[in-house]
């Protein structure tokens, strides 16, 4: 009987150990990473803060790291990509221009933020610059820069007789050598002279500085400016027969910065401390007079707003932002500097839409795929995107997407971003590049 | 979620075991069985037509005790939609078990029994950091039915038969990882099922000897957790305010079947099973956890399973090579519950097709029955769009592919 248990056995065992073997499903070829159309051995990135990492107010080592453009690098790499240079802070000098941290909440939930001061040079144009890195790179990412600088002789070359600060950019000094009157333009040129693949995502700024300022300081750049300009990127992008990605620009009145001080939490504050307060803001009128008006829903509050909302002020009975009447000392209304109102919103919206026609018409006379992050940001403001079973929203600080600056993405809203990016390539490129698992970045990042 | 992870466990269970139709119901509960396909419904082959049918109890002629142990071996693969790194589970197996003895006058009509069976019970242990981590990284659900059965032969052809079934023993484990702004936590729901009752009963018809026909019918049975543990690992201080549950409730329904089976025998030494099943799976709609705090600003989880009854056929046979020697061969074709867009990690399903072997040997009363299984799920794929539309985000898009390997061995003594 034994003998016979083990003759019948060891076959058996021997059976069981293959087919176990042969068990194990294979999946990996079902989803091999193809480039399609698109050749990814030189991929260039032009474009803003947006394509620089900039995040949390600020630009700092991890945020460069986890720059859209880099995880689209990262991504073509399984797909024939190369390597991608970025002109990354060093270790020692992490903290790049400074940004700001969340160190807790008030008892009412308002978030507390503190400021991380920079430590890689150039905290002003007066002070010492940022290193260098002029080797050729490929994140071409300026923040701050407007479609309207392209052009801008000087624009990394920083004067002191007189102080060129309106048309100075420090991030764009830096990656320029020294003395050169160099043009954005002009670099992106020269990168361009070896690319096979690029994404552009420019002009955000030609409305931003507009919109956060609530239409007191910048100026919307003019259409006819932006599409000329717009479409000399793209046609120097695209000489040499290169691929590549465009963005549209978002409207900016769905994130954060805009949408997290509601006049209507403001007024119920007012009015639970009294209840013949109401909220009162200063606008432009016509004629470019300042005039004072009770507050609708409709006027937008900037997020900077919420640290002068409710403050005294010497001279006045009323706290920043409330009052009784639109008369001369009936209210202590919020400064224009922070309402964005509905004639400004629409200036914004205006310019946006504008801006895009340019943008999409220049990308489909080049034959160009097209990430739409305008119909993209207004999808997730209205109903969020859930990545992997994770739900991320616009909200300001609990959504995962929006950094503490309520402008610029976290590291999870730049994954995202990437991904949307890489589906607009492999549709337009029949490609198949993968994409991230977004829940592998992180939203905001909280006091330990 | 513990409610839905352990619904979803339960169809685990049953795709680890692969035996049956579907869902989280095991028929691996005959070795004898297990190598013809699972057929049994309109066979009175052993002790094991307890669970079959016990209707065909009293037309087994004899009595005795069997025992026998399964090993599930279940492989998987999955890739996230969009992605192209494959996830492997950190392997684990499962013993399912099956126990029966039998007792009745030699030339009675009756014949009475107790059956112990392990009809629900899965593991899956995905890979660390996988893309679903939000839904499920670990599932373990056991459960053990007790069955005191009787059965009556009306006449020599026709006969009747009903089980008690206790779920004597059930518990669930449910781990999943919890998405904070900047890190994970983890929670474990762990809890012990409530004993519950339910029925087993089924008629078999034995015309002549060369066919017979039997109907079974299994009654659905709620598994009831209550006041099982929750723990929260990982939860950094500033969030651990919004993580305070330490007990929660759920109830999976273990869904009823009805079987009918036919059986063909040729000759003395040929025996063939053909059996057909329904479970009515469509019973199963949501998993819901009560939570006695908050989780996260709510009290409750709810996610939607929307199940739809499943068919399974399954077609098998034994021969008769020597007095002593019997071989087995068999094959199964179950159709998922689970709809299109409402794959989960505990229940990767899919409609799978199985094929088995099997042989016994007796050695005068003792025998030693050895069966093995294949069974291939086959490759599904929930989108986002889907998940989007039906409003299911809480489980991840991607391709599953699942394959299980279940030898078995049983040993019965006849007396």
């Amino acid at each position: 009987m034994n003998t016979f248990l083990f003759r019948k056995f060891t076959p058996l065992a021997a059976l069981l150990g293959l087919g176990i073997t042969a068990c194990q499903p294979d999946l990996e070829d079902d989803f091999k990473p193809n480039k399609g159309s698109a050749d990814f051995s030189r991929y260039i990135a032009v474009g803003n803060s947006l394509t620089a990492g900039y995040g949390d107010n600020g630009l700092y080592l991890e945020g460069q790291l986890n720059s859209y453009p880099n995880l689209l690098a990262q991504q073509f790499r399984t797909a024939g990509g190369g390597e991608f240079v970025q002109p990354l802070f060093t270790e020692a000098q992490s903290n790049g221009s400074g940004y700001l941290r969340l160190t807790g909440f008030t008892a009412a939930g308002t978030p507390i933020t503190a400021s991380v001061p920079g430590n890689a040079g150039r905290l002003t144009p007066g002070s010492a610059p940022y290193t260098k890195v002029t080797t050729p790179i490929n994140n071409l990412g300026v923040p701050g820069i407007r479609l309207a600088d392209i052009h801008t002789a000087g624009y990394g070359n920083v004067q002191t007789t007189p102080l060129n600060a309106a048309t100075f950019n420090p991030f764009f000094e830096r990656i320029t050598p020294d003395g050169s009157n160099q043009t954005y333009f002009q670099r992106v040129k020269a990168e361009a002279a070896t690319a096979t693949f690029f994404s552009s995502w420019l002009g955000n700024n030609d409305v931003l500085g507009y919109a956060t300022t609530g239409g007191v300081g910048g100026i919307i750049t003019r259409t006819d400016s932006f599409t000329l300009k717009n479409n000399r990127i793209i046609n120097v992008l695209t000489a040499n027969g290169a691929k590549g990605v465009v963005a549209t620009l978002p409207d900016v009145t769905n994130i954060p910065f805009f949408t997290t001080v509601r006049v209507a939490d403001i007024r119920a504050r007012f009015k639970a401390a009294n209840s013949a307060l109401d909220v009162y803001i200063q606008t432009t009128g016509t004629a470019g007079a300042q005039v004072v008006r009770l507050a609708t829903d409709a006027d937008l509050l900037t997020l900077p707003s919420s640290a002068v909302i409710g403050t005294t002020t010497t001279g006045s009975p009323f706290p920043v932002g409330a009052g009784v009447g639109t008369g001369v000392g009936q209210s202590n209304p919020v400064p224009n500097q922070f309402v964005l109102d509905a004639t400004e919103q629409t200036a914004v919206r205006t310019a946006t839409t504008a801006f895009n026609n340019a943008i999409v018409t220049k990308a489909n006379e080049k034959n160009l795929a097209i990430f739409d992050s305008n119909a993209f940001f207004a999808r997730v403001a209205t109903s969020g995107i859930t990545t992997n079973g994770v739900t991320n929203t616009a909200a300001f600080i609990s959504g995962n997407l929006f950094s503490l600056d309520g402008v610029h993405p976290t590291p999870r809203g730049y994954a995202v971003i990437a991904n949307e990016m890489i589906r607009a390539i492999n549709s337009k490129y029949n490609a198949s590049v993968p994409t991230v698992n977004p829940n592998d970045y992180r939203g905001v990042r909280f006091p330990q | 979620m513990n409610l839905k992870s352990l619904l979803l466990a339960g169809g685990a269970l049953l795709s680890g075991t692969a035996a049956s139709a579907g869902g989280y119901q095991v028929t691996l509960a005959g070795q004898k069985n297990n190598g013809m396909g699972g057929v049994g419904v309109g066979l009175s082959l052993d002790q094991a037509a307890m669970f079959y049918n016990p209707g065909a109890l009293a037309m087994v002629k004899d009595r005795g005790v069997q025992v026998g142990v399964n090993l599930t071996l279940a492989r998987n693969a999955f890739v996230a939609e969009g992605g192209n790194q494959q996830r492997e589970l950190r392997n684990s197996y499962t013993t399912p078990l099956n126990f029966y003895a039998g007792f009745g006058p030699a030339e009675g009509k009756f014949r009475a029994g107790i059956a112990v069976y392990t009809p629900f019970g899965s593991k899956l242990q995905y890979a660390d950091g996988w893309e679903g981590r939000t839904s499920l990284t670990d599932i373990d659900l056991k459960s053990v039915f007790v069955q005191p059965t009787i059965s009556y032969a009306i006449t020599d052809q026709l006969s009747v038969g009903a089980g008690l079934v206790v779920l004597a023993y059930g518990a669930v484990n449910l781990q999943r990882d919890i998405a904070l702004p900047d890190s994970y936590g983890h929670i474990e729901l762990d809890g012990k099922a409530d004993t519950k009752f339910g029925f087993n009963a089924g008629i078999f018809f034995k015309p002549s000897d060369k066919l017979s026909l039997g109907i079974n019918y299994r009654s659905k049975i709620d598994a009831v957790v209550k006041d099982g543990d929750v723990t929260f690992s990982g939860i950094p201080a500033s969030f651990s305010s919004r993580f305070q549950a330490t007990k929660f409730n759920a109830t999976l329904p273990l869904i009823a079947t009805t079987s009918i089976g036919l059986g063909i025998m040729p000759n003395e030494k040929l025996t063939i099973g053909f059996d057909a099943s329904l479970a009515q799976w469509s019973k199963y709609r949501v998993l819901r956890f009560d939570f006695d705090q908050q989780i996260n600003g709510s009290t409750s989880s709810e996610s939607k399973r929307f199940y739809e009854d499943a068919l399974t056929f399954r077609l098998g046979g034994q021969y008769k090579l020597t007095e002593g020697l019997t071989v087995r061969a068999g094959g199964a074709y179950d159709q998922t519950p689970v709809r299109d867009g409402y794959v989960t990690p505990e229940t990767p399903d899919n409609d799978r097709l199985s094929g088995t072997l099997g042989a016994s040997y007796t050695f005068g009363k003792f025998g030693v029955d050895l069966s093995a299984q294949y069974v291939g799920i086959m490759k599904r794929t929930v989108t986002q769009t889907e998940l989007l539309n039906n409003g299911t985000t809480d489980r991840i898009a991607g391709t599953y592919k699942t394959n299980i390997v279940i030898p078995g061995i049983g040993l019965n003594y006849a007396f």
